[in-house]
């Protein structure tokens, strides 16, 4: 037992710090040009897709320059109208051999007047040059100066906004986030025309370097919850950041959960939903998925379509979600507990019925169960990661050969088979999929439960479920609030949605400070 | 410190798996018992079983055979005769899904008692079954019929059961729980509802008996069954049955009918009831007083009448609650006879006059039959159908001209 514990344990004290790779870079820039240029060019191991291109500044008494960009993460005309052109022709009327004797006026000159581009600052170290050239910034390089420009210059081939892949709402904006931080910020903000709205940004990744910006409302968020981010992620210490899943992974609450405590979406409408709520929002760059937290169990059961169809029409929709919700993790599992242990419970039509069909099947209840879901699971998988144009035979070959020729083998029986399908539906009603995978897996539980203990292992199961629900806290807020603890005031949008003139106070427990969010008074006829 | 306990809790739990399917029955290991029939005989009792064959009720592919099969064996208790069953069954009897117990003649006259204690004690066994006598018979020969329409046997008779109590009214569903109760009271005597069968019993049991139109042998409801004690003493006929039911506050809707002044009937359909018994003393003798409250529509008439007068009308509800109150007496005249209170008066009484009771109730058996009853009827009738004036006249008045 011990030695099972200790390989499981592993050997904590071996942790170290990632290589710091920048670390060497941290030194100042040299005063001669081809200097300079031999050292990045040696750091970056002549990668080509580092431009170098070295120039003549002044017409008479010409000084060496040097523009340094990466291809493809440049925008062209950005470097040749403006850095290119500025620094070969316009500066030539500027009178560079006047004041090439005092160093700072030139450089003044070359950056208050000639630079037409709008982001120009200072560099001054080999890291801050990388960290620029590197993120599609043009770095320009003076002889003799120990320090050069960073010129904005980013633009690169970017999928554009185009329409949420998961997630879809048949009212509402069609725009998703895409792979770039800017694109998805700017998504943000012209939603929300708020000074209050403040981003703030971080490179996260040793090697990556990923821009990683949070994003909430001033005022309204809780700055605990803001301090608590940020904490959380400072403590991130990798050499990647690729996805937002990183992030989530690495700043959750409980990573022994099957049900996830952070909110994603790459719906830029829900998410500035939760902005409003006071939630802290987690842009990464290089994915379109945001992550939102504080996250509730209920909000994993709410489409922003909700808020823009008729408030009756979402209240029902949303029971509709909870009630899928416990389809999908009880159906299989209670009808093997009511077929093998409480068959006194079955109406006796429809027991007859399903020991008809029964008839002739070879295995117990559990094993065909389990057989259905797991073949359910691979043609699920399988669909997901084939290419789209075999997509199409996968469900023919799942729903024709492994559903019907099946229950004409009697190798299962046709209840079966609706009840797994009913199972998959109802799994698929939830608007988020981080729920629905989470649901996947603890059905397994269930089933096995229900076929060792029948209603009672379901019971167990459930009471358990529960109990670790509200152990979960997602950055301080227990996920299931407003159910537990309970807040009254909070129902008028979680289970049911009201109307909106009915919620004019943002949630309770999020919000400590901003709480009024409306005062609209029941829309009426004036006369 | 945290993986450790873990690893703790992972162990554990797997002991919990060594139970494994503990009590787990699959379907297919199951004979699905629909309904049960209990005689005497000379070991003990002889019980019979009748067994669902699913695959033949509700199965993909119909073959020509039967759709339930019954089991017959002795036994000294009933219990032992149900496991003896074993041997000729492929499956384990399972008892849960029971429609029906059915007690042989010869038995419920020699006293229920015994039997009913299996049958309220086993857990398997819900208690939302109906229970009968077979009349005149043995509840085994009543259970190898095969029936058309319904596939088991059990079902047929359990909705036919239903359905005349709750549009015939003469028959009555007694569920365990209710039998068990008004046997131990000592001031309410049980009743059960008969079934018979007609034709030969052989041609039943084959699969002919459901392949004519008409078939040979047929399953019946019959009247009520009185018992005393737990022994079963007489029948009721039909309108005794039914008077049985107006005490009993046991009826949803049934048929009544009333003769013209000329010839011809004129039918009612009694929609709604409500029965209230009363208990008095007078004369230091026990009294009750029932009053009896209908409803009722006309459902057909076959005289010249003028039901559009009011006059009309109210002579029908005379003499339909006249009807009624000899309805009424001819069954408590019959339970008198028979010396069995199956309406519950003792009951009543002792709601009413619970002092008084404590002394009548000691020779409650004279007093019953001794006893002074009042039957109060009101007949409303409310609505005459979709037609005034029966075209009946019409055909008549034309008969008439004729001649």
């Amino acid at each position: 037992m011990v030695k099972l514990s200790k390989l499981i344990k592993g050997n904590k004290n071996k942790r170290k710090a990632v290589e710091n790779i920048s670390s060497e870079h941290d030194k100042k820039l040299d005063k001669t040009l081809k200097e300079n240029l031999a050292a990045i060019k040696a750091t970056v191991g002549n990668s080509y897709d580092i431009v170098i291109r070295e120039i003549n500044i002044g017409s008479n008494t010409s000084i060496k320059a040097a523009v340094l960009y990466t291809d493809g993460l440049v925008d062209k005309n950005i470097v040749n109208d403006f850095i290119m052109h500025t620094l070969m022709i316009d500066i030539r009327e500027a009178k560079t051999g006047q004041v090439i004797s005092n160093e700072n006026e030139l450089f003044a000159l070359i950056k208050n007047s000639s630079l037409t581009s709008v982001e120009v600052n200072e560099v001054t170290t080999y890291k801050a040059i990388f960290e620029q050239l590197l993120s599609g910034d043009t770095i320009v390089l003076l002889d003799g100066f120990s320090k050069g420009f960073g010129i904005g210059s980013r633009g690169w081939q970017d999928r554009g906004v185009q329409e949420p892949s998961s997630q879809q709402v048949v009212r509402g904006p069609k725009d998703a986030f895409s792979e770039t931080l800017k694109t998805n910020t700017a998504l943000i903000r012209r939603r929300i025309k708020d000074p209050d709205l403040w981003m703030e940004t971080q490179k996260i990744g040793k090697r990556t370097n990923t821009d990683v910006a949070i994003a909430y409302i001033n005022g309204i968020v809780s700055e605990e919850i803001v301090k608590e981010v940020k904490q959380r992620l400072n403590k991130i210490d990798i050499d990647a950041i690729l996805e937002s899943g990183y992030i989530e992974e690495l700043i959750q609450d409980e990573t022994y959960t099957p049900f996830p405590v952070m909110y994603n979406s790459e719906r830029p409408d829900s998410i500035c939903a939760g902005l409003l709520e006071g939630k802290v929002a987690i842009l990464v760059d290089g994915t379109p998925f945001v992550l939102l937290v504080p996250a509730l169990f209920i909000d994993f059961f709410q489409s922003s379509e909700d808020y823009y169809q008729r408030s009756d029409i979402s209240s029902a929709i949303r029971l509709l979600r909870f009630f899928c919700f416990f389809l999908a993790l009880v159906t299989p599992s209670a009808y093997i507990a009511l077929t093998t242990f409480h068959q006194e419970m079955i109406p006796t039509e429809l027991l007859i019925s399903i020991a008809a069909q029964r008839e002739g099947v070879p295995f117990p209840a559990l094993v065909e169960a389990l057989i259905m879901e797991v073949t359910f699971e691979i043609l699920r998988e399988a669909g997901i990661r084939l290419p789209r144009a075999v997509g199409s035979a996968i469900s023919i070959v799942g729903t024709l050969i492994l559903g019907q020729a099946a229950v004409e083998a009697g190798i299962v029986s046709s209840t079966m088979v609706i009840v797994v399908s009913l199972t998959a539906i109802s799994s698929f009603v939830s608007p988020t999929y981080n729920m629905a995978i989470s649901v996947r897996m603890l059905r397994f539980i269930f089933i096995i439960l229900a076929g060792t203990f029948g209603l009672f292992g379901i019971i167990l199961g459930l009471i358990i479920m529960v109990l670790h629900l509200t152990s979960l806290r997602s950055f301080g807020i227990p996920y299931l609030s407003p159910m537990a603890p309970l807040s009254i005031s909070d129902q008028k949008d979680a289970l049911i949605r009201m109307p909106l003139w009915m919620q004019n106070r943002r949630p309770k427990l999020i919000n400590q400070n901003d709480k009024q969010r409306a005062n609209t008074e029941e829309p009426r006829p004036t006369r | 410190m945290k993986y450790k306990w873990i690893t703790i809790l992972f162990v554990f739990s797997m002991s919990i798996f060594l139970g494994g399917c503990w009590s787990s029955r699959e379907l297919s290991d199951l004979a699905i018992t629909t309904a049960l029939g209990i005689d005497k005989h000379e070991e003990g009792f002889r019980v019979t079983a009748q067994v669902m064959n699913p695959g033949e009720i509700a199965g993909d592919q119909l073959s020509s055979r039967v759709p339930v099969s019954t089991y017959s064996e002795n036994g000294k208790t009933i219990f032992e005769a149900l496991r003896r069953l074993t041997q000729s069954t492929p499956r384990k009897l399972y008892l849960s899904h029971i429609r029906m117990v059915v007690f042989g003649q010869e038995l419920a006259e020699a006293g229920l008692a015994p039997a009913l204690d299996f049958i309220s004690r086993d857990h398997e066994m819900r208690t939302d079954f109906s229970i009968s006598v077979a009349k005149d018979m043995r509840a085994e020969d009543l259970l190898n019929v095969l029936t058309p329409l319904e596939k088991s046997p059990a079902n047929k008779i359990v909705s036919s059961l239903r359905t005349s109590q709750n549009n015939w009214a003469p028959t009555k569903v007694v569920t365990l729980d209710e039998l068990i109760a008004t046997l131990s009271s000592k001031s309410k005597e049980p009743v059960l509802t008969g079934l018979y069968i007609t034709g030969d019993p052989d041609t039943g049991s084959s699969l002919e008996n459901v392949e004519t139109i008409h078939p040979p042998t047929q399953l019946h409801v019959d009247n009520i069954g009185v018992f005393h004690n737990d022994q079963l003493v007489g029948w009721l006929n039909e309108s005794e049955s039914k008077g049985f039911n107006y005490i009993t506050d046991n009826i949803t809707n049934t048929v009544g009918w009333v003769e013209c002044d000329k010839e011809g009937t004129v039918s009612l359909e009694i929609t709604k009831t409500n029965t209230e018994l009363s208990g008095y003393q007078e004369d230091k003798k026990p009294k009750i007083v029932i009053d009896v409250k209908s409803e009722a529509n006309i459902a057909e008439i076959s005289c010249t009448i003028d039901i559009n007068d009011e006059k009309t009308i109210q002579d029908i509800e005379k003499k339909i609650e006249k009807k009624l109150v000899d309805i009424v007496n001819g069954s408590i005249e019959k339970a008198q006879e028979l010396n069995s209170d199956i309406f519950g008066f003792g009951e009543v009484l002792g709601r009413f006059e619970p002092k008084r009771w404590q002394t009548w109730g000691k020779n409650w058996q004279e007093e019953f039959i001794n006893l002074e009853i009042v039957v109060n009827t009101d007949m409303k009738i409310i609505r005459t159908g979709t037609t005034t004036d029966s075209f009946v006249n019409d055909i008549k008045k034309n008969k008439n001209e004729d001649e």
